[in-house]
């Protein structure tokens, strides 16, 4: 389904992403974990098509088209989902409107019929139940004013919603209680299928006890270091990430 | 050094003398004051930024030939048309409310025009608004609406002005609006034209507020392209009365609208909104004056302004707590979005306080669309026209919402459309 070969990309002219290569298949949960600044959000939001990062060199492919050539719309179109590690508050702008649109476009492209606001709002109370969302939050601003876990609540509502071919999760398990860490796994295993793919960056094992992955990967400097079953977190959870050879980022950048 | 433009003569030859003695006479009196008066330019302070837009040639001095004009909002309900600055009885529909009278200027008794001869003017700052005083040596016509006391208008008036721009020249609409004791009434003013030759609108409305009366004033600029327009609205509230006003405004070669707002009486309070969008190459300045005369009043004051391609918006906005306006509160907050890197806005709070116990808060902000905002938006598949749109709405729809009439908020609407299909079309 998606396919990474050696992509380089910086920000501001500092290289951050230096050559991943990454191969997920149809059906497959892939874990991304590694230290703080290695470059994961970096990844999830190149793959997204943020045009703050610039894409220097390699490939990406979903399903044999090439991603970098599309707008981020489109990509969207396409099936990927980013859930952000910050989700972004916009005030003025309603949740539920946003939704509506957001899957009315996403309709359209399949040339499927708008749904109209009362059918809208009937799913998306329903959705909103399944991650314990208080539905009272379709009507504030995006975002605006929710606290942590809700924002990633919202993120899954979305993910829910969209139902997206290639669900990328950015530290979606972060800042949950664990109550919400059950609520936002259940979601994340219901878009789970045949035809699906979800890669997930956490720092936690204990997310993939909810969500069990058929890959861990460990990004560190902006490689792929070390890539290995399901084992591999909870012996990064045990012994941390130095017996990779890996050094502290910050210690790296003196 | 070279002596300041002044007003060409022939400016100062009123049209239609159809008006009742006294008016004339007030016509005529405030015609000999402009002889000579100087037009504002760069270095006239309330005039810095729009003085170079103001075209006053001799062609514009002609009054404007009769003509029919486009569609207004004002389909149903109660209206009275204004076609060039005379209102026109056939195309109006007035109320039949006790305690309201709608009278032309042309129609009023001498007595009770030489009572109104007397307060016209009277709200407006006269050396604050120039322009206004050419209004008042040129109106070949105006309306006097009068509240008798406790008199409640239901439903709205429209007022819809239209210029016919077949030929070049100005038109000068006048309004006065009497409102007593407890009354409530809401006006809304609407300015179009058709035609296209290049014509100027110089328009007066004027407003007393009596003691507890409710009135809103809405205003929807939606004049072409050939317009300047140059408008006035002066108000004085008394005891306990309450004005709301909204402005939409679409730009024009030059579109100015000042307002004058004195609070005289003890708890007194006003609501401004000002909604703001231009594109092309499109001026708007808006000028507010908001004076606190006497305590324990309140205003509160938001205009947004939304700038396009290589056009300008202007935001001046006076508070003015006098020394013995004590216990006053005075919000304003003015936010300014700037669509491309062409485009200009420039926003000026003025505030003067000369009392000690009050409670004044001012806010000015210019940025532009939020780049994050707008990824995360598009990153759901929304289209980038439809995310844009999203984003510059959130930016007014709180003042759009406001309005409390629906045909001018539909027709507010329609027009942002407009402005976004061609702001955000595809690249
Ligand atoms: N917009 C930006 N401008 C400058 N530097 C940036 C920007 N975005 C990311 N970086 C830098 O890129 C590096 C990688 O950041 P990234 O957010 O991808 O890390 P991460 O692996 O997601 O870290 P964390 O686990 O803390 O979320 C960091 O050093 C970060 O400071
Ligand atoms: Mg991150």
């Amino acid at each position: 389904m998606l396919s990474i070969k050696n992509l380089h990309a910086s920000v501001e002219g500092k290289e951050i992403l230096k050559g991943i290569n990454l191969e997920i298949k149809a059906g497959e949960v892939h874990a991304i974990m590694g230290p703080n600044g290695s470059g994961k959000s970096t990844l999830s939001q190149v793959l997204a098509g943020n045009e703050a990062f610039e894409v220097t060199s390699g490939e990406v492919t979903l399903n044999g088209e090439n991603l970098l050539e599309l707008e981020t719309e489109k990509r969207a179109r396409e099936g990927i989902f980013l859930a952000f590690q910050y989700p972004v508050e916009i005030p003025g702008v309603s949740n539920l409107q946003f939704l509506r649109t957001a899957v009315n476009a996403m309709r359209t492209h399949r040339g499927e019929d708008e749904m109209n606001a009362a059918e809208f709002m009937k799913l998306a109370k329903k959705v909103s139940q399944q991650v314990d969302l208080d539905p009272a939050f379709l009507k504030r601003g995006v975002n605006e004013g929710f606290s942590g876990g809700e924002k990633k609540r919202n993120e899954i509502l979305q993910a829910l919603l969209l139902q997206p071919k290639l669900a990328i999760l950015d530290e979606t398990d972060s800042g949950l209680d664990i109550d919400a860490l059950k609520v936002v796994s259940d979601g994340v295993n219901a878009l789970r299928a045949e035809d699906r793919a979800i890669l997930m960056v956490t720092h936690y094992q204990r997310l993939l006890n909810h969500i069990v992955p058929d890959y861990v990967h460990v990004l560190a400097g902006g490689r792929i270091v070390k890539s290995g079953g399901r084992e591999l977190a909870l012996e990064l959870e045990e012994r941390g990430y130095s017996w990779l050879g890996v050094e502290d980022e910050e210690a790296a950048a003196h | 050094m070279r002596p300041a433009p002044t007003l060409s003569s022939a400016f100062l030859q009123p049209a239609g003398e159809a008006l009742p003695q006294p008016l004339l006479a007030l016509r005529k009196q405030r015609g000999t004051a402009l002889v000579d008066m100087p037009l504002p330019t760069r270095k006239t302070e309330n005039w810095k930024y729009s003085s170079k837009h103001l075209k006053l040639s001799d062609e514009l001095a002609s009054p404007l030939p009769a003509g029919s004009a486009s569609t207004s909002v004002a389909e149903d309900g109660y209206r009275v048309v204004f076609r060039n600055g005379v209102v026109d009885s056939e195309a109006s529909r007035l109320p039949q409310v006790d305690g309201l009278s709608v009278q032309r200027f042309a129609d009023l008794p001498d007595a009770d025009a030489t009572a109104l001869a007397e307060r016209l003017d009277n709200t407006l700052d006269s050396k604050a608004t120039q322009m206004a005083r050419l209004n008042s040596a040129r109106f070949e016509d105006g309306l006097l609406i009068t509240l008798k006391p406790d008199t409640v208008l239901r439903e709205p008036l429209f007022i819809v002005h239209e210029v016919t721009a077949s030929a070049s020249g100005s038109a000068y609409p006048r309004i006065y609006v009497d409102a007593a004791r407890h009354s409530q009434m809401t006006l809304v003013e609407e300015y179009l034209s058709s035609g296209d030759e290049s014509v100027m609108v110089d328009s007066v409305t004027e407003f007393t507020v009596g003691d507890g009366a409710q009135i809103t004033s809405i205003r929807l600029n939606v004049e072409g392209q050939n317009v300047q327009h140059i408008g006035a609205t002066g108000v004085r509230q008394q005891r306990n009365s309450r004005f709301e006003s909204h402005c939409v405004g679409f730009g024009g070669p030059l579109r100015r609208h000042d307002l004058q707002l004195r609070l005289e009486g003890e708890g007194a309070e006003c609501k401004l909104n000002g909604v703001v969008v231009t594109q092309g190459k499109q001026h708007y300045d808006n000028h507010t004056c908001i004076d606190h005369m006497v305590p324990n009043c309140n205003s509160e004051e938001t205009y947004r302004n939304i700038a396009a391609d290589e056009s300008h918006a202007v935001f001046n906005g006076r508070i003015h707590i006098h020394q013995d306006a004590q216990n006053s509160i005075a919000e304003m907050n003015n936010k300014n979005l700037l669509l491309s890197t062409g485009a200009e806005i420039d926003t000026k709070p003025e505030l003067e306080i000369y009392a000690d116990d009050v409670q004044c808060a001012h806010g000015a902000t210019i940025g532009q669309l939020d780049k994050t905002s707008l990824f995360y938006l598009v990153s759901r598949g929304i289209d980038r026209r439809d995310a844009n749109v999203l984003l510059t709405m959130a930016f007014i729809n709180e003042l759009v919402k406001q309005i409390p009439v629906e045909q001018v908020r539909d027709s507010a609407n329609e027009r942002l459309n407009q402005f976004f299909d061609h702001t955000f079309r595809e690249a």
